[in-house]
């Protein structure tokens, strides 16, 4: 596993830049349309995070090809105030900038896996993977 | 799952196909059958115009561009709604949850502020009492002496739901504690605010009345912690007297003395106590007075007094759309000889 | 229904004048406006309710936080201009008798 491709974000229109490069690497891996579609709204919500709480990290792109299985894993990092509270953001209907059925539960549901490590003061790892069918 | 979606799907298709060639009716509804189906197998919004994208391949050979991009762009959209729907999913299962648990305390609450009804040689006794949500923030209880004497507590808590309920309990214990026929409705009343005060919150508070009838003397003494005043009917006279007496609420004021009352009671004399949830019913954006709920009283004056207040209760419950805003508690007394 | 809540202050007095219902959904407002006057240091609250239609207990539930509060921190806690419908229920609950209530309790139930 190593990193393929990555994208800063710091303004609104990176958001755009990392949903195309996420959906461009899941068509070329083979994912049908209806996962394209939720990769690139997982990368989406990620990303806005970051432009909304962090100001500014990067989000970025691994290939996962083994024997067993393939898949898209992507990692958002930022260096930001980090979340206190991880169970409290991780709970449905908990949403600061007001997104319904979205934020962070979302992006769970939306991939096949889901990881967070979160300091406070520090910043947030977020490791989030999609297996093909 | 897979399988019973492959299925849903195939008759999708052959729907869709069917309503291409003749735009039938049946079709139609053969899809709203399909439609509630994918809901119970909580199939997502997006799947669904996949599915359609799909389906439309395989029915039409002429589809244009245009058509293509825009139903790629359906899919985008759906997206969201897709996680929504999951969202309101888990948050319906929490939500049994919730409701599994609060009923499991109501009942417990029901065993707990449990009272039974005492049969008195001579007294006629009905009472109702009903929440407006699960768990009740009215109470009422009975203490029959060894004297003879009976003691009627009637209490309300500011607020309900589960925060009134629990206050609730906790003035159910301490009056449990109290040796009940050595005192006096206003010692009672002294004792069980120092409790609340000492106990809830700032902003919360009880009010009460106890009330205690002595059959030797035919008499009622009672005390009055902020309490909706209740009714004296007296038979003589054929008139409604409001019980007049003055008293703080339970919980504000630490060192509060409470006065007591008395009154004689003749036969067929009633007693009407209350709490709040009855004086303010609403019938729409209109209040009912007073008048109102003695008039009722007074309909159903010629029934015993269970029936008496299963039948006022029924009254205001029907004017409310059976929609109580409030907890509604109705007692009655009524000296029969 | 609404409830409105404006503050004035003057010097060493806080004016709340409140307009509407105060019921459980309305509650906490008057409650956010009222409690952080209240522990002001000798700070004289006044409460004008001239334009208050309609309270329910957990109205009330609010000004006797308030009231407790003004205990503790030396202020005072005036309530003003009660329709007759609310001075009803501070009455009912004795609580006329610990809360300052002045000026007229007006008619008109409206």
């Amino acid at each position: 596993m190593k990193p393929q491709a990555c994208v800063n974000i710091h303004k609104e229109w990176d958001i755009v830049g990392a949903r195309q490069l996420g959906r461009e690497m899941a068509k070329d891996l083979g994912f049908g349309t209806v996962d394209q579609a939720r990769i690139a709204t997982a990368v989406s919500e990620l990303a806005r995070n970051i432009y909304l709480y962090a100001e500014q990290g990067q989000i970025c792109f691994e290939i996962i090809d083994t024997i067993e299985r393939r898949g898209l894993c992507m990692i958002a990092v930022d260096s930001g105030p980090g979340i206190a509270d991880i169970s409290q953001v991780m709970q449905d209907g908990f949403t600061t900038s007001g997104g319904l059925g979205a934020g962070l539960p979302g992006v769970k549901r939306l991939m096949d896996e889901f990881d967070i490590r979160s300091e406070v003061g520090e910043g947030t790892k977020i490791k989030a993977t999609k297996w093909i069918r | 799952m897979d399988e019973l979606i492959k299925l849903h799907a195939a008759t999708y298709k052959e729907l869709l196909k069917n309503y291409m060639n003749t735009q039938d009716e049946r079709a139609l509804y053969g899809v709203e059958k399909v439609s509630k189906a994918f809901i119970k197998e909580n199939i997502l919004p997006e799947e669904i115009v996949n599915l359609h994208i799909d389906a439309m391949e395989e029915v039409s050979t002429n589809l244009n561009k245009d058509y293509k991009h825009s139903m790629n762009f359906l899919l985008e959209a759906m997206i969201s709604y897709g996680l929504a729907m999951q969202e309101i999913q888990m948050l319906r299962e929490e939500k049994h949850v919730l409701e599994s648990e609060i009923s499991v305390a109501a009942s417990m609450q029901e065993t707990l502020l449990g009272t039974t009804k005492p049969s008195i040689e001579g007294l006629d006794i009905g009472v109702i009492s009903v929440p407006a949500h699960q768990m009740n923030g009215d109470y009422h209880h009975f203490i029959k002496g060894t004297d003879g004497s009976l003691g009627i507590a009637i209490a309300d808590v500011i607020g309900k739901g589960i925060p009134a309920a629990l206050c609730m309990s906790m003035i159910k214990y301490a009056m449990d504690s109290y040796p009940e026929e050595s005192m006096s409705p206003k010692s009672i009343l002294k004792n069980l605010n120092r409790v609340v005060e000492r106990n809830v919150d700032p902003s919360m508070f009880i009010t009460m009345c106890y009330a205690q009838y002595i059959p030797s003397e035919q008499k009622l003494r009672y005390s009055s912690a902020g309490h909706e005043p209740g009714y004296y009917y007296c038979a003589k006279n054929d008139t409604f007297k409001e019980i007049k007496a003055k008293g703080l609420v339970l919980g504000v004021s630490p060192d509060t003395e409470y006065k007591e009352y008395e009154l004689i009671i003749e036969k067929n004399d009633m007693i009407i106590l209350l709490t709040d949830g009855v004086t303010e019913c609403r019938d729409g954006e209109r209040f009912i007075e007073s008048q109102e709920i003695l008039s009722i009283i007074r309909k159903y004056a010629y029934l015993p007094a269970q029936e008496m207040v299963d039948n006022v209760y029924k009254h205001f419950e029907r004017l409310q759309d059976f929609q109580l805003r409030d907890d509604f508690t109705l007692l009655i007394l009524r000296k029969k000889v | 229904m609404n409830l409105t809540v404006n503050v004035v202050e003057e010097n060493e007095k806080s004016v709340l004048n409140v307009s509407g219902e105060i019921d459980a959904y309305t509650a906490p407002k008057l409650k956010e406006s009222l409690l952080p006057l209240t522990k002001k240091e000798n700070n004289k609250v006044e409460v004008n309710l001239e334009k208050v239609t309609y309270m329910d207990s957990t109205g009330l539930g609010v000004f006797v936080s308030a009231l407790k509060s003004t205990k503790e921190n030396n202020s005072t806690l005036t309530l003003l201009n009660l329709q007759d419908r609310v001075f009803r229920i501070f009455k009912i609950t004795g609580l006329d008798e610990v809360i300052t209530i002045r000026a007229a309790i007006r008619g008109g139930n409206e």
